[in-house]
């Protein structure tokens, strides 16, 4: 049994090294905190001001909503959000689709085997936008003598005008971000993969459950929750998606592959408009967090993260 | 324990010295006014020589002392504009006229004239030194003027009776130019294994083809001299009418819209095609390069390369338009930021500009661009290097008249029309012509959505309607 004056003096010390312990967890989080005001908060405050601003190196105005009233105003900027979207939609359950199928195939494999597949398809994640790109306009090289124009006259098709045409344009635009962007996603997928537990299967087993019943049973509510995370992340890399659209079709054919990505980009970086560039970024990012939002109440009510 | 005390002395001790050693160079520096300038690769060997000539210039002016900072071609421009608008630019940068706009728009651009002597301003060609003027205010010196016209293969042009010297003289029209690039066109079966011209259109390539050819239209400038908007003339439609007619009649590539400019040089090298565009005088060193290659068995020439004569041709002249050419102006532009420098440190500004666009220097880089120098000093200084061996006179010829062409600049257009017309230029030309060009928009549906655009942003009494 304590006396009253000892549990004082024990509880004090402990209040002390509560104090203490939660100084250093303060000094800890200070540095990516620090980061995080410098690099996100701060930009983000000061795109929201500039916003209301018509921006000029020695003599920014005050314009109010002027660059936002532009910004509605402007056909193109609704022509970018539509390509945006499009791309987004077909783009992010594409390459979910594909990364979650392979991933399935490649965990039967042994350790060795799967850690060359997934060296493999992850490749094209360590390699320069620049790059990819120039091996993506090989491949799409419009001339009969393009390597996919001839994959294509082996079944009897006509040569394709790849990037030059609005029809083909998109589409060539999200088979290239599909096959980019595999890789990690079928890292992550293996990763949730692995982490179900093998008594799952075993019973299913018992029951007489065939594969794709295991899959649909099993499988899939098991990697729900890193199914949402990819799903949501996909669509915020998909409403900003710039480098392909910039590298590739710099927007064109007529517009058909202008990315609200690249419309702020060009309002920024080449006209100078800073001022509507921070407006349509906001809005832009008003966009991304009601999809997010709305992600989440659709197909995250049983998932905790 | 002694090591770590030892350690902690010699960190003190470097930093110690760097402290000393930082403020004697700075006041050393303090001395001297120093001059900044953002410089790409101007030529293949601008960069190397870049260090002599800033060594020599600061020897002749112990007050001033020029610092460069050197970019590539694909980040400079990002670079300054990133510099401009943080407020802090260099001093000089070297830059593309028809950026110039943008710059004085930016309120960063100086305006040199009140701190230039007379005697540089008039070292230069006046047409091409307005190349660096905007309304009143001139903000920079040209480096060079740089012909952006075609150029054809020569055996070529001769097998489809094409007299390519006349042309080079006299030029030709449109009609003439169609039938020759028709007649230009080989095929193998139903397959074209030649065609009679090709242009690089990528993307925003695509610019080029549009602005190099409709000067020669009858649209020599966005902005006729009432500063209306000329686009809008009905002269557009027939042009983009004419330029469509050779896509459908098989000369030019149904897939022009996506042949980037190496692809376009890559064909003409491969004798895939007669004539091959943009086209620009230094492509006679680099055809010539590659035919040195291919007489040595060089592994580095291009693959299934053939040896090509470089022939510097003009574009045709579209109904209604005259001979013109489209000269890419490039020079030292002069910047302020919020510094606010004095009037002597602007004057040094100028003089380094001045410096660096003139005497040696442009003689130097204009020969080895293949291009001829647009001022005095310039000249004087090329006719002292030892000529270029085995370069094609008549192309020098060629190229001489056509400078004689080169369109006038147009300081008299505000830069806040200059920029809505450049906006039309980027959303609606490019984007519509790119359609054009994949047969996706008539040449109607184009001019409308010109019309519309301008419309909106001009004005219907803002634009020309004839």
């Amino acid at each position: 049994m304590q006396y009253p004056l000892e549990r004082e003096k024990t509880m004090a010390n402990k209040k002390h090294k509560l104090k203490k312990d939660a100084l250093w967890g303060y000094v800890f989080i200070l540095v990516p905190l620090t980061t995080f005001i410098i690099f996100t908060l701060y930009p983000v405050i000061s795109a929201a001001i500039t916003s209301f601003q018509h921006y000029k190196p020695l003599k920014t105005t005050w314009v109010g909503f002027d660059n936002y009233v532009s910004t509605f105003k402007n056909a193109l900027f609704y022509k970018a959000l539509k390509n945006t979207l499009v791309y987004t939609v077909f783009a992010v359950p594409i390459s979910m689709f594909l990364s979650f199928s392979i991933s399935l195939f490649i965990l039967p494999f042994k350790k060795r085997v799967q850690t060359i597949f997934k060296a493999a398809f992850y490749l094209p994640a360590i390699a320069s936008g620049v790059a990819l790109s120039f091996v993506w306009k090989w491949i799409y090289d419009p001339m009969p003598t393009g390597l996919l124009n001839s994959i294509l006259h082996i079944f009897g098709i006509s040569s394709q005008n790849w990037l030059g045409s609005s029809k083909t344009a998109m589409a060539s635009l999200i088979i290239m971000a599909v096959f980019s962007g595999l890789g990690t996603s079928i890292i992550i997928y293996i990763a949730a993969l692995l982490g179900i537990d093998s008594t799952y299967y075993e019973a299913a087993d018992i029951d007489g459950a065939s594969f794709f019943q295991k899959v649909r049973y099993v499988v899939w509510p098991m990697v729900k929750p890193t199914t949402v995370f990819l799903a949501i992340t996909g669509v915020i890399n998909g409403f900003q998606s710039f480098q392909n659209a910039y590298l590739m079709t710099g927007g064109g054919p007529d517009n058909a592959t202008t990315m609200a990505g690249l419309l702020i980009f060009n309002r920024a970086f080449k006209y100078f408009e800073y001022g509507e560039a921070c407006a349509q970024a906001l809005i832009l990012a008003a966009i991304i967090a009601v999809f997010a939002v709305f992600q989440f109440k659709l197909s995250a009510n049983d998932v905790e993260y | 324990m002694k090591g770590k005390k030892l350690w902690g002395f010699g960190m003190a001790a470097v930093m110690l010295a760097s402290m000393f050693t930082g403020k004697i160079s700075a006041e050393a520096s303090g001395d001297k006014d120093v001059v900044t300038a953002l410089l790409p690769p101007v030529s293949a060997t601008y960069q190397d020589k870049i260090n002599s000539y800033v060594e020599a210039f600061n020897k002749e002016n112990p007050g001033i002392e020029i610092q460069v900072t050197t970019a590539s071609w694909e980040d400079v421009t990002q670079k300054l504009d990133v510099q401009v608008n943080a407020g802090s630019p260099p001093d000089i940068a070297f830059i593309g006229s028809d950026g110039l706009s943008k710059y004085v728009d930016s309120g960063m651009a100086v305006d040199i004239s009140k701190y230039a002597d007379e005697e540089m301003m008039a070292d230069f060609d006046q047409d091409i030194l307005n190349y660096f003027k905007n309304g009143d205010g001139m903000y920079g010196f040209p480096a060079y003027c740089e012909v952006q016209c075609i150029g054809g293969n020569r055996q070529f042009l001769e097998e489809a009776g094409i007299d390519w010297k006349k042309v080079q003289e006299e030029g030709w029209s449109y009609d003439e130019f169609r039938e020759a690039i028709n007649n230009g066109v080989v095929k193998d079966g139903d397959d074209v294994s030649r065609y009679g011209f090709l242009f690089a259109c990528a993307g925003v390539t695509a610019k080029d083809y549009f602005s190099i050819f409709v000067r020669n239209a009858g649209m020599p400038s966005a902005f006729d001299k009432d500063l209306k908007y000329s686009y809008t003339s009905t002269k557009m439609l027939d042009f983009l009418t004419d330029l469509r007619a050779l896509i459908d009649d098989g000369a030019m590539p149904k897939e022009l819209g996506s042949i980037d400019a190496g692809k376009r040089w890559n064909m003409f090298l491969t004798g895939q095609t007669m004539i091959t565009g943009k086209g620009l005088s230094s492509f006679e060193k680099s055809a010539r390069d590659n035919n040195e290659k291919l007489k040595n068995s060089d592994s580095s020439a291009v693959e299934n390369s053939i040896e090509v004569d470089y022939i510097v041709l003009p574009v045709p002249v579209f109904d209604g338009g005259e001979q013109q050419a489209y000269g890419a102006v490039d020079g030292y532009i002069c910047l302020t930021g919020e510094r606010n420098p004095d009037e002597e440190h602007l004057k040094n500004v100028a003089k380094v500009a001045y410096y660096l666009a003139s005497g040696e220097r442009a003689a130097q880089t204009c020969q080895e661009l293949y291009l001829n120098p647009i001022c005095e000093s310039g000249r004087k200084a090329y006719d002292e290097l030892s000529p270029i061996e085995g370069k094609n006179e008549d192309n020098t010829k060629a190229v001489q008249t056509l400078l004689t062409q080169v369109g006038e600049a147009r300081p008299d257009i505000p830069a806040e029309l200059s920029a809505n017309a450049i906006k039309i230029e980027d959303e609606v030309i490019v984007p519509k012509f790119q359609g054009l060009l994949a047969g996706e928009v008539s040449p109607e549906e184009m001019y409308q959505a010109i019309k519309d655009a301008a419309y909106e942003r001009f004005g219907e009494d803002g634009c020309v309607n004839n």
